[in-house]
């Protein structure tokens, strides 16, 4: 997408200057600045497991920050571990929010509590509408949401939006020693995250789903207990949540 | 393993609020199909059981999700009247106003039928009939939108299927047939007026019900012949009851004991009327059998459909 935006006005540009439109042709000459000033961002997550040790540094800067009650988590880390010694292999998975683009989440909810932001496409919940139904948490193909004990309604990650907003980045990203989590305006070309997904293979978590996450991953191992079962190899994935099994 | 985030009261509700809506439909098309009552005076009757049963029985459902809310248990009572300063296409959004529409509707029609007086042609009989054409719609689409309600997710591949709500449809009229047949048999001894007609009434009761349960059977051989053909995250999900930790609930509890037993009972009484005009006579303990299965197997398709969805999910990561 944000390859073919340039291109566009520069065809535009052409007509224009073609048609012998001086206004049009000046409005166009500085599409850079004028656009992205009034383009909406697209914020995204690279998470490089290349660089994650699993340190769960995010984790527990996740429940700080965002004051998660005990025993819910908005962003985990899971460690999946393969084969038998000597050949073993332990990578980890940091999980979060995708802030998808067609987001279950929204899709379901009746009272419209949870949507998708049009300036930056974060997906929060309203707890002044949120009704607590729990059909979103049924519906997130990620087991992203909980219901927040003190106030009843759904709750999840919104890439700290009140950092965001402010200009600063979430706040596992700041804390991950690895900057293994990079976070980024997609609809900037030239963000570090826009490069990353340029130049990088990357993946998404259970693509079939069909909601086209915001959350892209270099390098991470998409294994479960029936790749185990199906190769013959040792799996097993262990994760820091409240339920202990991924889900 | 999942959690169960919906539990007991969701369960209830989608029986309870089937089972009321069903009875709803059924009544009103009962009480239309006689010339709107007029023409056998114990249609009017029968109708008037179905009309009784199904606003309560929806707003105890309904009673029952409201307090499984979090915002309930948080304190916040009326907070589930957001749902009603919007509508989107959410499936629960729509359901939440059919749902309300229902009820209102469904007091009205009971409203018509609460004198113990009330007969075919009485003063309320142009509104009874109104409110029974309503009756037969919102009944089927609250039936409806509880299946809906659970298909609406590709994450939850077991619930994820069209004929989920075909399903619920059928359960729902069936159970409520199932239940006006019980409380008529409960309590509708006493106003027996003559015993033919209570009988004919039994009958066309007692065969549709097995028609609708031979329908069940078929939806259900539908969904797990599918199941078995698929691959992937619903072949995956759908294992759990071929096979997995609640199959034998299913294959007994719902398919034998809720289907398949009812059905075969209903089959002996009902095919010699059926086939040969013999004259239908089933004993009222029988009878009583009969609804008893007919419900627990609605509530067993229920519990099991709601718990199978949530402790199954999609495959890989
Ligand atoms: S990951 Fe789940 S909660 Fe987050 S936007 Fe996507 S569907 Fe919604
Ligand atoms: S729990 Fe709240 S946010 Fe989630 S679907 Fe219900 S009303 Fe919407």
């Amino acid at each position: 997408m944000s390859e073919s935006k340039p291109q566009v006005s520069r065809r535009d540009f052409l007509k224009k200057m073609a048609s012998g439109s001086a206004v049009a042709a000046t409005a166009t000459a500085a599409p850079g600045m004028a656009i992205s000033a009034a383009r909406p961002k697209r914020y995204a997550m690279v998470i490089d497991t290349r660089r994650c040790i699993g340190c769960q540094a995010c984790s527990v800067a996740c429940k700080t920050e965002n004051d998660v009650p005990l025993g819910e988590t908005r962003s985990w880390v899971e460690y999946i571990e393969k084969g038998e010694f000597p050949n073993v292999r332990r990578s980890f998975l940091p999980r979060l929010c995708n802030q998808c683009e067609k987001p279950q989440c929204v899709a379901v909810c009746p009272t419209g509590a949870t949507y998708k932001r049009q300036e930056d496409g974060i997906v929060v919940v309203d707890s002044d509408v949120c009704i607590g139904c729990k059909y979103c948490i049924q519906a997130c193909p990620y087991g992203m949401r909980y219901i927040n004990p003190k106030t009843g309604t759904a709750d999840k990650c919104d890439f700290c939006l009140h950092r965001v907003q402010n200009g600063i980045v979430p706040s596992c990203v700041n804390t991950c020693q690895g900057r293994a989590r990079i976070f980024g305006d997609l609809n900037d070309p030239d963000s570090e995250v826009s490069k990353l997904i340029a130049t990088n293979a990357t993946t998404v978590l259970r693509p079939e789903m069909g909601t086209e996450p915001m959350v892209y991953y270099i390098d991470a191992d998409h294994a479960d207990q029936r790749d185990a079962a199906k190769q013959g190899i040792y799996i097993r994935i262990e994760t820091n949540r409240r339920q202990k099994e991924r889900v | 393993m999942h959690e169960l985030t919906w539990g007991l009261p969701v369960i209830l509700y989608l029986f309870l609020g089937g089972m009321g809506a069903g009875a709803g439909a059924v009544s009103g098309s009962i009480f239309l199909r006689s010339g709107g009552g007029d023409l056998a005076g114990s249609s009017f009757r029968f109708a008037r059981w179905g009309a009784m049963l199904a606003p309560v029985l929806v707003i105890i459902g309904t009673g029952m999700i409201v307090f499984e809310l979090g915002s309930f248990q948080a304190g916040n009572y009326f907070r589930f009247i957001n749902l009603f300063l919007t509508i989107n296409l959410s499936p629960m959004s729509i359901g939440s106003w059919v749902l309300a529409l229902f009820i209102l509707v469904s007091l009205a029609y009971a409203y018509t039928f609460i004198n113990r007086n009330a007969h075919p042609g009485d003063e309320l009989q142009k509104l009874r009939k109104m409110l029974a054409w309503a009756m037969v719609p919102l009944g089927v689409g609250v039936a409806l939108y509880t299946g809906i309600l659970l298909g609406a997710m590709p994450a939850r591949p077991f619930w994820n299927s069209p004929i989920l709500a075909m399903l619920f449809l059928v359960s729902a009229l069936s159970t409520g047939v199932a239940g006006i047949l019980l409380v008529r048999a409960l309590f509708g001894r006493k106003q027996v007026i003559s015993k033919e007609s209570f009988e004919h009434h039994s009958y066309i009761l007692g065969s549709s019900d097995m028609l609708l349960i031979g329908l069940e059977i078929l939806v259900i051989f539908l969904f797990v012949m599918y199941a078995h053909l698929t691959i992937g995250n619903v072949e995956a999900a759908v294992s759990v009851i071929m096979g997995g930790e609640l199959t034998t609930l299913f294959w007994l509890g719902f398919v034998v004991l809720g289907l398949l037993l009812p059905a075969a009972i209903e089959m002996k009484y009902v095919m010699p009327t059926l086939l040969y005009q013999k004259e239908y006579s089933i004993p009222r303990t029988m009878e009583i059998v009969i609804c008893a299965l007919v419900l627990v197997g609605g509530f067993m398709l229920r519990y099991i459909v709601v718990i199978a969805g949530q402790v199954t999910g999609p495959t890989g990561i």
